[in-house]
């Protein structure tokens, strides 16, 4: 029994040794890779970013560290810029081969392996890298799939715009990834988004409403506001903001009916989107809004009322029974001038 | 201006990244350029330096570059100098909010370092 | 006779067998947490977290402050909240009736005047007295209320909350700049399912601190104070990560933890009768959730962080012990209930019985199991040579266990930069074996009679809410 409870002892005192030497050398060694890399990286940004200008450099003969370090540099510049600038990196990577390797880590066995070729491929800007990444978006593995899907923003592939949406909708990918990777594809992407309003299932067409209401510009609200009476309170909502982030004025009718509707939470984003369009006829709305609503739609309308019209909002807050929403948005109107 | 009549340029971003690459892209311009790595450091430079034009990115640390905005105005010294937001987020109201402050453009990221390069001379032009 | 020598011996052998459970769930806790947090980092290097702070899809949460006689750091505190790098946020202070200058501190930095501020009526708390806006910063208010305690004033704040999510605070906890944007992340992520996040709570003791910000991170001189950065770190990354992998995260510290409002004030907001709201709420929502059928996730991340000052001599540390320990009963013994209830699943079956064996009986096992052993051996059922080498066994267990959670920190995180530190936090992790864990057991046993006087009506019960943070740093750290 002892010598038992000694040969554990032994074992464990070992493995607490290993354990304290294991910290301290890897300690001493990540310490060095760190500022090696961080000095490598130093005087290779000078290249870098004669690269990124496009202009004509002769590359020294390098090691594979060096390599790597300026790939590296040039991917999160890819991340920052725009333009010819992106061009510029999208070339270097393509001619030196990066891309081809990339994208046959993709097929790796490893997972971390396949994200983290789906991530480099969204620092190296050529979109060659595309179909290989629309087919990692499909991946088993969840980080595989955000990296690609972060990659095809970066890249600004319209192609991944629906497969984008549905993922996030099903919720295969992190909605706030998704979500940003077409948002980075930018208001290229609207044609393909109100494409998905007709027939797609609900949530679909409601995240792509938000989404357009981002990137869009005015003329596309007067599909929004159709569905504005859309059967479906969340479509109704989405459509409310939208339109309100578009500061669509012709939209003022529609959503001054909306607060009307039946479910608070489209009330509030119809307030909002009146008080982001600034219509003054809405005032009247507004201010019944925010003396009789809900707790969430009669602040809201209580604020919107204050960028409508600070003149009607002192006028209604005076009277008695205008409620707590009126008083807090008069007071704030001295407060924040 | 700076001694040798070249405009001096502020840039302020937290990402060294950045602070290299538009320093890269002015002083090839044939700007002088100072450095800040957040907005307190921007403003204590400005008022220092003096420049002709500030860059400055929106997000930064500590003091935003909406608030450091809003206090070079509020100091005589630089009250007038032009301010170019380097922004992210380009939703109207932050768009509005960066005018609001009192800059007088903004450059949307990721950007172009030729059109920031332009927007740069524009501004400076107008003044 | 033979009665006692029967129960020494029985009582050995139930010594012994926990002793052998006990490790053997640390061992496979050290395991998941290993995963866990491995896994975690991997998946932050492609999620993204830093495009969120642009993304106008994220959603604005409202940081509940609550302040009791805090006149020393809230100006401070409040100017780095409102620095926090987040796209949309307000930072609500609720003065809970403090008799100190609390509020004229923050009167004359902010700026601040009286508003008429529209709140909800859905938690009953003290009498707010009046509500106060900033002409400096649109997103501060105050709301300056009759003193209640600090789940009164966090309700006080959730009724006057604004946005869909709020992170409440202890006053004295310092937040990274990215801390609630890393905290957020899941939500963000999952928005329909996760309904709490919490984050790691580090030792402020021993950092260089400007601003209301950590600025370098230290270990404190006293070794009493080190001992704890050690044990935080177990507890954290490997106690929390581990419950959050197996979906039954139990506790989220009242310092640092992100909830979305409606869930929490349709399951009652906090209870203002227990010393343990914060460990009681998650629980609760946990139960409510589970009642309702719902499917939802709360998680612990382990590198959003909240810095905060712990005590430093005995007597203040076991104090907080002790009320931690009578928090944690408390709120485990309301809801007893869900114990071995299938339909709470894993919340039910594994998390709740395992707090009440490992946290509960398990410390009362321990601390008459040594005299008990000992006795055994000096009547001669045990042999001393049998005993020794058990305790050699059982400290060195308990090492390889500590520096797991320190090899777990310096792989993933290594906030300790300085190689003289790292050195020392090893010492105190093969140290921490040889007395502090036994105290703790000790603290946790006293604990438990305070609740056992409490419940019999005997004992002080001081007005709640008279220093809900009697010496600064009091956070739930565990």
């Amino acid at each position: 029994m002892i010598g038992g409870l000694a040969w554990v002892s032994g074992v464990l005192a070992l493995l607490s040794f290993l354990l304290v030497c294991a910290l301290a050398g890897r300690r001493v060694a990540l310490a060095h890779a760190e500022r090696r890399r961080l000095s490598t990286e130093e005087r290779l940004r000078p290249l870098a970013l004669a690269l990124v200008e496009g202009e004509s450099v002769e590359l020294p003969r390098f090691g594979a560290y060096e390599s790597r370090a300026l790939a590296r540099v040039l991917a999160r510049y890819a991340r920052q810029v725009s333009g010819t600038a992106l061009a510029h990196i999208g070339g270097f990577f393509e001619d030196r081969g990066h891309i081809a390797r990339e994208v046959a880590q993709l097929e790796s066995r490893r997972a971390w392996r396949r994200a983290s070729a789906a991530h480099a491929l969204g620092g190296m800007a050529s979109t060659s890298a595309t179909p290989a990444l629309l087919q990692a978006l499909g991946d088993s593995d969840r980080d595989v799939a955000a990296a690609a899907a972060r990659s095809l923003g970066h890249l600004g592939a319209l192609d991944a715009v629906e497969p984008l949406v549905y993922a996030l909708v099903d919720g295969r990918l992190p909605r706030a990834v998704s979500a940003q990777a077409l948002l980075s594809i930018g208001p290229d992407a609207v044609p393909r988004l109100r494409g998905l309003l007709a027939d797609a299932p609900v949530e679909v067409a409601a995240f792509a409403v938000d989404l357009i209401g981002l990137l869009g510009e005015a003329s596309d609200s007067p599909q929004l506001v159709e569905l504005l009476r859309d059967t479906s309170a969340e479509v109704r909502a989405h459509a409310a903001r939208a339109l309100g982030r578009l500061a669509a004025q012709d939209a003022s009718d529609e959503l001054r009916r909306a607060l009307e509707d039946r479910i608070p939470f489209v009330r509030v984003n119809a307030a909002h989107a009146l008080g982001a369009i600034r219509d003054a006829f809405a005032a009247p709305a507004l201010a019944r809004q925010a003396r009789g609503d809900e707790f969430d739609p009669a602040e809201a309308a209580a604020r919107a009322l204050a960028r409508v019209s600070p003149g009607v909002l002192v006028a209604v807050a005076a009277e008695p029974g205008s409620g707590p929403h009126l008083a807090q948005a008069v007071d704030l109107l001295h407060v924040q001038t | 201006m700076t001694g040798n009549g070249q405009p001096l340029i502020l840039i302020a971003d937290d990402d060294p990244d950045i602070l290299a690459l538009v320093a890269f892209r002015l002083e090839r311009a044939g700007y002088e350029v100072v450095q800040a790595r957040n907005g307190e450091e921007a403003i204590q430079v400005a008022l220092a330096r003096r420049p002709d034009l500030a860059v400055i990115d929106v997000m930064m640390p500590r003091v935003d570059g909406y608030e450091a905005t809003r206090q070079l105005r509020q100091h005589e010294e630089t009250s007038r100098m032009p301010i170019i937001l380097l922004t992210a987020r380009v939703q109207e109201e932050d768009i509005a909010r960066g005018f609001d402050a009192g800059a007088d453009d903004y450059v949307k990221k990721p950007f172009s370092p030729q059109e920031l390069g332009s927007r740069v001379q524009a501004v400076l032009g107008r003044r | 006779m033979r009665i006692f020598e029967g129960a020494l011996v029985l009582f050995s052998l139930i010594s012994f067998g926990y002793f052998v459970a006990l490790n053997a769930v640390y061992l496979t806790f050290t395991a998941i947490a290993w995963r866990g947090v491995t896994y975690y980092r991997r998946a932050r290097e492609f999620s993204g977290a830093e495009e969120a702070f642009a993304s106008p899809l994220t959603p604005p949460v409202s940081i509940l402050l609550p302040a009791f006689n805090e006149e020393a750091g809230i100006v401070e505190s409040v100017r780095s909240l409102l620095a926090l790098r987040y796209p949309e946020l307000e930072v609500i202070v609720v003065n809970d009736g403090s008799t100190d200058a609390t509020l004229r501190r923050l009167t004359e930095a902010f700026d601040l005047v009286p508003v008429r501020k529209a709140s909800r009526a859905g938690l009953p708390t003290a009498l707010v007295q009046g509500s106060y806006a900033s002409r400096k910063h649109h997103d501060l208010w105050v709301i300056d209320k009759e003193n209640g305690g600090k789940a009164d004033a966090l309700n006080a704040g959730i009724n006057a909350a604004r946005y869909p999510y709020f992170c409440a605070l202890d006053a004295d906890a310092m937040l990274e700049p990215d801390a609630l944007l890393r905290v957020a992340k899941p939500i963000l992520d999952d928005p329909d399912l996760v309904v709490a996040t919490g984050g790691i709570v580090r030792i402020a003791n021993g950092c260089r601190i400007e601003h209301g910000q950590v600025v370098d991170v230290g270990l404190p001189r006293s070794p009493l104070a080190t001992l704890q950065v050690v044990e935080y770190l177990r507890a954290f990354l490997v106690g929390r990560m581990g419950w959050s992998r197996a979906g039954a995260l139990l506790i989220i510290s009242g310092a640092f933890g992100l909830f979305q409002r409606s869930v929490v004030a349709a399951a009652g907001g906090y209870s203002t009768t227990t010393v343990g709201e914060d460990v009681e709420l998650v629980v609760r929502l946990h139960r409510y959730l589970r009642e309702r059928g719902e499917d939802y996730r709360i998680q612990f991340i382990p590198d959003p962080v909240a810095w905060t000052e712990v005590p430093e001599d005995i007597r203040s540390l076991s104090r907080q012990r002790r009320r931690w320990q009578r928090g944690l009963v408390e709120a485990l013994w309301r809801h007893k209930r869900v114990t071995l209830n299938p339909r709470f699943g894993v919340f039910g079956l594994v998390a709740v019985p395992s707090f009440f064996l490992l946290e509960i009986a398990g410390p009362t096992i321990e601390l008459v199991g040594y005299p008990a052993v000992i006795a055994g051996s000096a009547l001669g059922y045990l042999s001393l040579t049998f005993l020794l080498a058990f305790a050699v066994l059982a400290v060195l267990v308990g090492a390889v266990l500590s520096v797991s959670a320190l090899a777990l920190e310096e792989f993933n995180f290594r906030r300790y930069q300085r190689g003289r530190e790292a050195a020392r936090l090893v010492v105190m992790a093969l140290a921490e074996n040889l007395g502090y864990r036994q105290l703790l057991t000790a603290w946790r046993v006293l604990g438990l009679v305070d609740v056992a006087r409490r419940r019999r009506g005997w004992g002080e019960m001081r007005r709640r809410g008279l220093g809900y943070a009697p010496a600064r740093g009091e956070s739930r750290g565990r």
